[in-house]
């Protein structure tokens, strides 16, 4: 009744601010709140731009995880497509000058070539996404182990990676976050104007219909997954830049809090459900929650342990509401 | 009601009453059934006999009435109690899991045990012995099901319910899978079962069958029962009457004058064939008409549909659109404006609508090439589209950006054809398109159609409702175990006509045609 009747008053409002990422918005809020207790540092500029920089990593990546968690499927090769790029590029950028300025769009590209391997596994394969995603992670990490020998890479990243990881534009905000608010700009348009987003959310909603209305839901299967590959890529690029040069393991860092900040901003693992913005809370939550558990000095396990909780706790959270609808 | 002279009736049904929203699918229905006789229930579509089987089954609860088993007034809440009562259903649709054994099937609801654990042996000698009294001792227990063929599932399908004592056994349609070869065997066992003081109830569409096997038969319209009768007292004909005179209760539009035909006609289908479930399906439905698909539920309709808009896969034959030959291989090719068919298909939660997005969004899904430019979503353009829409169809809804899910039924279903008309198809297949919808929608929509097919499109119309092939069709198909049994023209579109030829019985002399399939 109520939902209803709000609904009815302000649609495109509450629909863009739904409650799941008013929720994140208002836990990072409260993170922000108890870490100034801690310290007064945590509300500084310095302090929050930093985080910005080091939340755009996972942006880059998490963006992948949006577009394909909303088809209803998961990408389980986030971590070492992430390396594959930052290695990729780090690899390119030793051939040479050309090699450098290559760098980066080589990287992405690998990064792409495997995603569509993803995708064509899940669409024309009709393998489940969780099984396909897992191979090519192994594929990915038995080529890197190829490539270096089993040793972290010596090549370093090209000038271009740097400056885009590391450098920062004039009132000192970070090239990073650019480049998040670029992608992110995309993505929001990709997903709410353009047929390509429309059909992900039919497709997550329920392919059937989707595949009935005439859709070509393999081809979207298929795009949905090349694309996350290259982001995945393009993040580890930026991690490599970041870093100066790439290394084994690299990504495994990446893929809870990826899949973490998608579902903490509010998307339906089962597909069909969540936006950019929600992603983008999520994305900013879990970073914070990783800074302020390594500021405390909570030892490693105890982290693991918080995190791992604090998002079964914000699921049960959104499950609850989801069941009182 | 008669009662039977076997004795007092194990099973009685009294004033029975269900509702599914303002449908009435049951009317204060009357059954009894005695031990030691075969009980064959006959009817159309929609008179209420998956209904009454769901009920005795305990799937679903009826809303008034008794049933008395043994005089003792029961009320089931779950099948598994209708289960623990004797009641044992076997159903068209086979229930059997294609990767365990014969034996685990057949014990799968109460394995026999030792220590807690499934003792294989005694499963085993359970499963043999069910397997014996069903007749089809030929089927190895320690087999898997998927190795079987069809008709020896179904005999395990048998077995299983035996192996849970059923004093009542129902069999809906459960012959359908089966070869007449196989068809006599069950026979055999069926009426051993009758002698050993079962009563069976016996759903089937075969009129020959029946006539082979009851001992009663019951028959309903409209959700009641009208009459019953010891089996082989009245001729074919006289059944169909009994079944038919279903009330008309919509107004339907006026049909245009006969037409001539044309030499190419929109839709020309020629020899379509699919596994076993359509053989040899010829037809065409020139522009401007309304062709209805009827007959008995599930002889092939839906199939039919969905090899026409490239759904399904191994389909033989041709197709023609506007003398072109084409042969879509997915819904996306038969869109194409080469083609220009649309499907608004059967099940408007699962295949015509994602419930969760807006009505807007829903309504331009299939015609998202129309509102877009290279991909990218012309904002404007999709409104005005989609009112145009909501206006030509007078759907009710608050506002374009509520989930579709909120709508009324109706309104959702009209969403469901409004989406496909924007995509502007000029051959439309509808699924049983007004099924679960109110009065007042229907008639909305059987005005829509005749528009559509004035201005110019070719439709192709399955439904349930023999009224809506009376009243809305310039042509109907009936169609009859895959295949078109009978194609009825105009006037001669009488409901007599419709369940002589969907029971595959020539409605002039009364005689069983086709025999045996």
């Amino acid at each position: 009744m109520t939902t209803q009747a709000r609904s009815r008053r302000g649609g495109a409002l509450s629909s863009r601010l739904d409650r799941p990422v008013v929720v994140a918005f208002a836990c990072i809020v409260a993170l922000l709140l108890l870490g100034s207790l801690y310290s007064r540092s945590f509300l500084s500029p310095d302090y929050l731009l930093q985080q910005l920089k080091v939340a755009s990593f996972l942006g880059v990546i998490a963006t992948g995880a949006l577009i394909v968690i909303l088809l209803g499927q998961i990408d389980l090769s986030v971590p070492w497509l992430v390396a594959v790029g930052g290695m990729m590029a780090t690899a390119a950028t030793a051939w040479g000058p050309i090699g450098a300025w290559l760098a980066i769009p080589f990287g992405v590209a690998c990064g792409v070539a495997l995603g569509l391997v993803n995708g064509f596994g899940v669409a024309y394969l009709r393998i489940p996404s969780m099984i396909v995603t897992l191979a090519v992670n192994a594929v990915a990490q038995g080529l890197m182990v190829v490539h270096t020998g089993g040793f972290s890479p010596q090549d370093s990243s090209s000038p271009a990676m740097r400056a885009l990881a590391t450098g920062s534009l004039a009132f000192g905000l970070p090239n990073a976050v650019i480049v998040w608010i670029g992608i992110g700009a995309c993505a929001v348009f990709v997903l709410n104007r353009t047929t390509f987003g429309r059909s992900v959310y039919g497709i997550g909603n329920r392919e059937r219909a989707a595949y009935l209305s005439g859709v070509d839901t393999q081809r979207i299967v298929l795009l949905a997954f090349a694309l996350a590959g290259g982001l995945s890529a393009f993040g580890g690029v930026l991690l490599a830049g970041y870093a100066s040069k790439a290394a084994q393991g690299m990504g495994d860092a990446y893929l809870l809090p990826a899949i973490a900040s998608v579902v903490l901003g509010g998307a339906s693992i089962m597909g069909g459900r969540g936006s950019y913005l929600g992603t983008v809370a999520g994305v900013v939550l879990i970073t914070l929650l990783q800074s302020i558990l390594s500021v405390v000095q909570m030892p490693d396990a105890g982290r693991q342990v918080i995190y791992g909780a604090v998002i079964i706790g914000m699921l049960l959270l959104y499950g609850r509401e989801g069941a009182a609808r | 009601m008669t009662e039977s002279e076997q004795g007092p009736p194990i099973l009685r049904m009294e004033g029975v009453s269900k509702r599914y929203g303002g449908v009435r699918a049951l009317e204060n229905a009357n059954l009894a059934v005695s031990a030691g006789r075969i009980h064959a229930i006959l009817g159309e579509n929609g008179a209420g006999k998956s209904t009454l089987i769901k009920i005795l089954a305990g799937v679903v609860a009826p809303d008034e009435g008794r049933i008395a088993l043994d005089d003792r007034e029961v009320a089931f809440g779950a099948p598994a109690d209708a289960s623990r009562a004797g009641i044992v259903c076997i159903f068209q649709e086979l229930s059997l899991v294609p990767d365990l054994s014969v034996a685990d099937n057949i014990a799968i609801v109460n394995p026999p045990t030792r220590f807690g654990m499934i003792d294989r042996r005694a499963q085993r000698r359970v499963a043999e012995a069910a397997l014996a009294r069903a007749g089809a001792e030929d089927v190895h227990p320690m087999a898997l099901v998927k190795d079987l063929p069809l008709s020896r599932r179904q005999m395990v399908e048998i077995a299983k319910a035996l192996a849970r004592a059923p004093r009542i056994l129902i069999l809906d349609e459960a012959t359908s899978a089966l070869t007449a070869a196989d068809v006599a065997k069950v026979f055999v066992v069926l009426k051993r079962l009758r002698d050993e003081g079962l009563a069976l109830l016996y759903i089937s569409h075969r009129m020959h069958e029946i006539a082979e096997l009851a001992d009663e038969c019951t028959v309903f319209r409209n959700g009641s029962n009208v009459a019953t009768y010891p089996a082989g007292t009245k001729s074919d004909a006289e059944v169909v009457e009994l079944m038919i005179g279903r009330e008309l209760s919509a107004v339907f539009p006026p049909k245009p004058r006969q037409r001539t035909a044309s030499a190419t006609p929109l839709l020309d289908v020629r020899r379509l064939s699919w596994t076993n479930r359509l053989r040899d399906v010829s037809f065409h439905v020139e522009t401007g008409e309304v062709v209805g698909l009827g007959g008995l539920d599930g002889q092939g309709q839906r199939e039919l549909l969905l090899a026409l808009f490239g759904v399904l896969r191994g389909v033989t034959g041709e197709v023609r659109v506007a003398g072109r030959a084409v042969a879509p291989a997915s819904p996306h090719a038969a869109k194409s404006t080469a083609i220009g068919m649309a499907l608004i298909p059967e099940d408007r939660k699962t295949e015509g609508l994602m419930l969760p997005m807006s009505v807007g969004a829903n309504l331009s899904f299939a015609a998202l090439d129309r509102v877009s430019r290279a991909g990218v979503l012309d904002r404007d353009r999709e409104g005005k589209l989609v009112r145009q829409m909501m206006d030509l169809l007078a759907i009710r809804a608050g506002s374009i950006d509520i989930p579709v899910g909120a709508l009324s039924g109706g309104n959702q279903q009209k969403v469901v054809i409004a989406k496909w008309l924007m995509a502007e198809p000029r051959i439309i297949l509808l699924n049983d398109p007004t099924r679960g919808i109110d009065v007042a929608t229907k008639q909305e929509i059987y005005q829509l159609l005749r528009k559509l097919a004035d201005a110019g499109a070719a439709i192709l119309f399955y439904t349930t409702d023999y009224s809506e092939l009376i009243g809305c069709c310039d042509r109907a198909l009936v169609i009859y175990d895959g295949a078109i049994r009978r194609v009825l023209v105009g006037e001669e579109i009488t409901e007599r006509a419709l369940v002589a030829s969907a029971l595959n019985i020539d409605s002039d002399t009364g005689v069983v045609a086709g025999g045996a399939s």
